[in-house]
């Protein structure tokens, strides 16, 4: 199987290199509009003749016989290059957590069925593992009720700069049975993350993974996400960045909250994960691409991962490689959103 | 005088917003029991 990685910055490295030690990877294709960041990341991977680097063109053409193309760019982007793809014959995963690139993404669903091809979206930090995250805990639920997403922490400049534009902006909850408007910035929620992480204040932002989560859970009442921010994140978000993002941010933090009914109750499961948003976001793309090729992402067409992995497997996986979920257990583990 | 009164202005100004910042928001209660435990194992037999 031969995958191309678009982008080469945090998640597209570590990507690159996650896939460059799959076995089943035979080619691994790293592209970048900077030949030369391109090339530092294929330098940086120790089968060089699995992995090479390409340039890419402007006009976001792909290189002709790739069988997955796993879009590390910077947010805004990804629905173009998806469409090249797919007119190049080859599935799609992107990483973007961005609500127009998510719906663009997704809009894409018949044209990629049409096609045979995958295209999974949101496969990243969050959404991406918190999706999985959360179709694994609503696997021990008989129905159910709420999702809540948080997630603290931001990978390369790129998820920095949509951290900050993303508490401008307007968040997206479902709430029984509609789609609800909220300002980003709004509804502190103090969450609690796995250490080192600790607990954090959570806010409303324009998050994607509502409209990842509610078509993979069919009667949901209530989806929610919060990012982790402070006060000054707040207070600076609808201003330009006053500083340059840093090249990678510190260690991060997911954690997704379901709460349902079984054996006649009602209860509520907690599953987080703690890594490097860029490590774990490039861990999670590697591996949704690599199970596009084995055929382990459900049938054609476009979606989240919530409604394509087997969890249990795909958690596994990610945790062999490094990534590893856990869970809150505790009588204090549930909060009430708001 | 009309310097000292701006400045106590501003900094009463800043309290205020300071003090609507801290307060706005519902916060919430941490965890008094319980912890988190690596899924491992028999959790991630499908």
């Amino acid at each position: 199987m031969r995958v191309g990685v678009v982008g080469a910055g945090a998640v597209g490295s570590r990507a690159a290199r996650q896939l460059a030690s799959t076995p089943a990877i035979a080619e691994v294709v790293v592209l970048d509009v900077d030949l030369s960041r391109a090339r530092a990341v294929v330098a940086s991977i120790s089968q060089p003749s699995r992995v090479h680097e390409a340039p890419l063109q402007a006009d976001a053409d792909l290189p002709a016989g790739l069988d997955v193309v796993v879009l590390a760019l910077p947010p805004g982007g990804h629905r173009a290059v998806a469409e090249r793809a797919l007119e190049r014959g080859a599935s799609v995963v992107s990483s973007s957590d961005q609500v127009a690139d998510v719906r663009g993404l997704l809009d894409l669903h018949a044209e990629a069925r049409e096609r045979g091809l995958v295209v999974a979206v949101g496969a990243g930090f969050a959404p991406g593992l918190t999706c999985v995250l959360a179709n694994h805990a609503a696997g021990t639920f008989d129905t159910v009720d709420e999702v809540h997403v948080a997630k603290v922490g931001t990978g390369g400049p790129s998820c920095a700069r949509q951290h900050h534009d993303a508490l401008a902006g307007e968040a997206i909850d479902w709430r029984d049975g509609a789609w609800m408007r909220r300002r980003g910035g709004s509804g502190r929620e103090l969450c609690w993350f796995p250490d080192p992480v600790g607990s954090a204040d959570c806010y409303r932002a324009a998050l994607p993974d509502a409209l990842l989560l509610v078509p993979a859970f069919p009667g949901v009442g209530r989806v929610t996400a919060r990012v982790g921010a402070n006060r000054r994140d707040r207070f600076t978000a609808r201003l330009p960045m006053l500083r340059r993002p840093h090249p990678e941010g510190g260690v991060g933090a997911v954690r997704v909250e379901v709460r349902g009914r079984r054996g006649g109750g009602r209860d509520v499961s907690v599953l987080g994960a703690m890594d490097r948003p860029g490590v774990a976001a490039g861990a999670v793309a590697a591996l949704a691409a690599a199970w596009i090729g084995e055929g382990q992402l459900g049938e054609p067409g476009a979606g989240g991962l919530a409604a394509r992995v087997a969890a249990a497997p795909f958690l596994s996986e990610l945790a062999r490689r490094g990534v590893k979920a856990a869970s809150f257990v505790g009588a204090d583990a549930a909060r009430q959103p708001t | 005088m009309r310097s000292l009164r701006r400045a106590f202005l501003a900094l009463g100004v800043t309290g205020l917003i300071a003090a609507v910042l801290k307060l706005r928001g519902t916060g919430g209660v941490p965890p008094q029991t319980g912890g988190w435990r690596e899924l491992s194992g028999p959790d991630l037999r499908s």
